[in-house]
């Protein structure tokens, strides 16, 4: 580890342990406990939604905006199956199965037509993609207030005195899971191997004879799958509507911002510490109303600290 | 060269001619309904005027021009219930005060480019929605941020524009105004450092062009026309709405200026018509407003896989395409 990322790490921690002690400082041990499991479930959405788009990104240079989107279709098909009366873990499989698809569909037909444009070009276009799967998901489904619930919400699990339910648990662990195997997946498997060496440069790896579509299509496949969970997950833990899902990659890509699009672990850190600081703002009378605006704070002096005394250089790209 | 500063393109003469027929014309025949769709198409569009100058100049991605509007809205809101200014004091006032905004938040932005310039610009953009969602705009109460309960007190329209008819035309001298402002920045040094700067930030350094200062100034450019739009925006309706100003709504913003062609005027009235017309529309002929959503969409894809000047690229092409040969017969 070098200097100046031991640096980070320390600013980090005490900075976290000062904003946790000011905003906690003389609430009861049980109501900060609270926050903190919602914090942490909350925050593992975000960082979930952020990994998705980083292996996505890392492997096409594409930074997906119709996650949420993919996710929300998902999760209003998964509430119409459970309507239907169609048994739950079907339904849920459905919502996965579907966000992979849409994400597939892109991936596979839409995104190569735009593999030689600029990233903001990129971006973009997923964004258009995205408004189209909004526009027919809102369209199918009028506004209207829904509720999913998973049988897992029903569990609680006694935690030093605290009662979790089972579907935060899952979405905690989850995010740490899927940290783990992604990471292993990209340094001991070869496709992991092809992946990490698209991100490193494509035109390279394109001339070294890399299956540049096969490689690109699992990262899609990935991410897919990825944002079908989160957004089943999302339905279920905080909201089910469609705008609001779709509008979920926000605080993702803050999330995102805090790895800098590379470092997944880096992502479930800052996600993580976004959806703490968040639930805990709570506790602050003065910055309640606010309290949504911790993750583009964040993503903002991230970006800032780490940009820190760089200057405009003209080598590489953007 | 003061010659090639007031010529007059085609481009332009139609843009004037079109500006004419909004200024006699349509106020006449639209309802009060459809005069106030007209009005906030007009402000949406010097905003969208803002962004696609940034975009088409300078390859600079802002994500937060909705954003910035709601900024100049709740200033304008601010001086008209705190202070007996006019309304073109205020209006200038929150252009100064939204173009301000925009340069603080340029100035760390500016060591970013690209991709991550955007995604400072939204994250930009989320924060301003949460403010605003949680404060509110301005509404006649009492203290700093001004909002109170129950019906909101009066707002001063211009002395010029009483009626509904005559803010509409008030709105179309504005938005002309602002379209001539970037032209003519576009004419004079400023217009030629952004094009060296969109070819090569090194080649303009080179040459000795202040690359930050360039960029900085169509920062700010683009914030004043934002600022100015939400003041007359602000000013059609009396009070603003939060759902307005949502960051989704910038994203969308900066979405239609590249389908509608950042490039050309004709591609912020499509955009802006796309925006606020289309969705009245559909309306109107009692289709889901929401599958306005997918006409965007499929629109915003068409235009960057095709169309990479937009729409409104591809009608001139059309258009000049279908004058030319008639041109080389009367040479």
């Amino acid at each position: 580890m070098n200097k100046s990322t031991l640096l980070n790490w320390v600013l980090y921690l005490v900075l976290m342990a000062a904003i946790l002690a000011w905003l906690g400082w003389g609430k009861p041990m049980k109501i900060q406990g609270l926050f903190l499991a919602s914090g942490l479930a909350t925050g593992s959405l975000y960082a979930l939604g952020g990994i998705g788009m980083v292996v996505l990104f890392r492997a096409t240079g594409v930074l997906n905006f119709s996650g949420g989107a993919a996710g929300a279709a998902g999760a209003m098909t998964a509430w119409q199956l459970v309507e239907w009366g169609v048994w739950g873990p079907v339904a849920w499989t459905a919502c996965i199965l579907l966000a992979l698809a849409i994400t597939l569909f892109y991936g596979r037909f839409i995104a190569p037509q735009l593999a030689w444009r600029e990233p903001v070009v990129k971006a973009v276009a997923t964004l258009g993609f995205a408004l189209i799967i909004l526009g027919l998901v809102s369209f199918l489904w009028i506004d209207d207030p829904r509720s999913i619930s998973l049988p897992t919400d029903k569990i609680g699990i006694r935690f030093l005195g605290l009662r979790v339910t089972a579907t935060r648990l899952i979405v905690f662990a989850a995010s740490i899971l899927i940290v783990i195997g992604i990471y292993l997946f990209l340094s001991r498997t070869k496709i992991g191997l092809q992946m990490r060496s698209l991100a490193n440069d494509r035109d390279l790896s394109a001339l070294i004879g890399i299956p540049i579509l096969k490689v690109e299509t699992i990262a899609w496949g990935i991410s897919g799958v990825l944002a079908g969970f989160t957004g089943l997950m999302f339905a279920d833990l905080i909201r089910l509507e469609p705008t609001v899902i779709t509008f979920m990659v926000i605080p993702s890509i803050a999330a995102a911002i805090c790895g800098r699009l590379d470092n997944l672990a880096l992502v479930l850190v800052g996600g993580l510490s976004m959806g703490v600081i968040e639930n805990m703002l709570t506790l602050s009378p003065t910055l309640k109303g606010v309290r949504p605006i911790a993750p583009f704070v964040i993503a903002a002096l991230v970006l800032l600290w780490s940009q820190r005394g760089s200057r405009l250089t003209f080598g590489g790209r953007d | 060269m003061n010659n090639r500063l007031f010529h007059i393109t085609p481009s332009g003469w139609s843009g004037l001619l079109f500006a004419a027929f909004a200024f006699v014309v349509l106020p006449m025949v639209a309802g009060k309904l459809w005069l106030s769709v007209f009005i906030s198409t007009g402000c949406f569009m010097l905003a969208i005027a803002g962004v696609a100058f940034m975009y088409a100049r300078l390859g600079m991605v802002s994500l937060t021009q909705v954003g910035l509007m709601g900024v100049g809205g709740w200033v304008m809101l601010r001086l008209n219930h705190a202070y007996g200014f006019p309304f073109e004091v205020n209006l200038i006032l929150s252009g100064l005060v939204t173009m301000v905004f925009g340069w603080l938040l340029a100035l760390p932005a500016l060591r970013m480019r690209g991709l991550y310039l955007a995604l400072v610009t939204l994250m930009a953009a989320g924060g301003l929605e949460i403010l605003f969602a949680t404060y509110q705009f301005p509404n006649g109460g009492e203290g700093f941020w001004g909002v109170k309960t129950g019906s909101a007190a009066a707002f001063r329209r211009p002395w010029l524009a009483g009626s509904a008819e005559a803010y509409m035309r008030y709105v179309v001298v504005i938005v002309v105004l602002g379209f001539l402002l970037i032209e003519a920045h576009r004419r004079l040094a400023p217009g030629r450092a952004w094009a060296l700067i969109r070819r090569s930030e090194a080649a303009a350094m080179a040459a000795g062009v202040n690359v930050t200062l360039y960029k900085t100034w169509a920062f700010g450019i683009a914030g004043l026309l934002a600022g100015v739009a939400g003041g007359l925006l602000a000013g059609s309706l009396g009070l603003l709405d939060d759902a307005t100003f949502k960051a989704s709504e910038s994203v969308m913003v900066f979405a239609l200026a590249v389908v509608g062609g950042a490039r050309y005027w004709l591609g912020a009235l499509i955009a802006a018509t796309l925006y606020r017309i289309l969705p009245a529309l559909l309306n109107n002929w009692g289709v889901d407003a929401d599958l306005s959503f997918v006409i965007f969409g499929a629109g915003l894809l068409h235009a960057i896989i095709t169309a990479p000047n937009g729409l409104a690229g591809q009608l001139i092409d059309t258009i000049q395409a279908k004058l030319a040969p008639k041109k080389e017969a009367g040479q």
